[in-house]
């Protein structure tokens, strides 16, 4: 467990890294932009986390100031690549099962996918449906990530 | 219209499926992801779709049937489906309880309007509206 105090705003904060992930427990990401934290497992923007962490508006802040924060509690921050991964000629699939890997972590979860990018992924398909509303997004597709054999390949034998 | 197969991961490696995105009237910024089940006479759906849709179920004509392994309850309702650009009104088999990851067009619903080419050797499909 890490605590890490912060001056945001001209004002004193504490963070702890079980407190935020307690506090995320139940709460879907927003859109990602360009900067992101992990947070069991998950990703999301960096300032959704502190301004759900300190009721800040995010006008009162910057990405920089929320990464920062959040990478000396100990979560893994990122930058989105927009590149796509060199392709293995090895592996089978349209996309050498990139696509594959990117939707394993939500193995049993729905999600709404654009392009290969997962938007949201959620218990039910009614909070996925929710969320793209909430933010006004369109997806791809939409699907649950099978959670074993039969879930993903129905009728057929795999 | 083009679509790439979907890279479904599974316990061991991952699973390729000729499956595509049906926008259902309703749940215009969702597509949900649809099997190309040519083994299917009919189209069945999961029945949170036709919830979230807002489609009426009440009345409707209902089915018991085992698929793939499962019983389920299927009602019967007709709604407007689109893939690309093209739209179509389908007869839809709403199923509960639903344990697939994605839906299953057949024949009636789907097969009989488009010209399909399954070209599994290089993971795509070719899908036109028959004319």
């Amino acid at each position: 467990m890490s605590q890490v105090q912060a001056t945001i705003a001209q004002q004193q904060f504490a963070f702890d890294t079980t407190e935020v992930g307690r506090r995320l427990r139940d709460v879907l990401p927003e859109p990602l932009g360009e900067h992101y934290v992990v947070v069991a497992g998950r990703r999301f923007p960096p300032k959704q986390v502190i301004s759900l962490m300190t009721g800040l508006d995010r006008a009162d802040f910057n990405s920089h100031q929320a990464r920062r924060i959040l990478s000396r509690l100990g979560f893994t921050v990122g930058r989105r690549s927009r590149a796509t991964p060199p392709a293995s000629p090895a592996r089978r699939g349209p996309h050498q099962g990139h696509e594959a890997d990117l939707l394993r972590p939500f193995a049993g979860r729905w999600v709404a996918q654009r392009g290969l990018e997962v938007l949201v992924a959620a218990d039910t398909p009614q909070a996925v449906l929710a969320w793209l509303e909430r933010h006004n997004q369109h997806a791809d597709a939409m699907f649950r990530v099978p959670g074993d054999q039969t879930e993903a390949t129905g009728l057929a034998p795999a | 219209m083009r679509f790439a197969f979907k890279e479904l991961p599974g316990t061991s490696g991952y699973y390729l499926r000729p499956a595509v995105p049906v926008t259902v009237e309703g749940i215009a910024r969702a597509p949900q992801l649809c099997l190309l089940d040519t083994g299917a006479l009919h189209n069945r759906f999961a029945a949170w779709v036709a919830d979230a849709a807002g489609v009426d179920l009440t009345g409707a004509d209902e089915e018991r049937l085992a698929v793939g392994g499962f019983v389920t309850a299927a009602r019967l309702a007709s709604v407007q489906l689109t893939l690309g650009e093209v739209t179509w009104e389908s007869p839809v088999w709403f199923c509960d309880p639903w344990p697939l990851a994605f839906h299953l067009l057949g024949q009636e619903g789907f097969f009989r309007w488009f010209d399909v080419r399954v070209r599994a050797a290089v993971y795509e499909l070719e899908i036109e509206p028959e004319a």
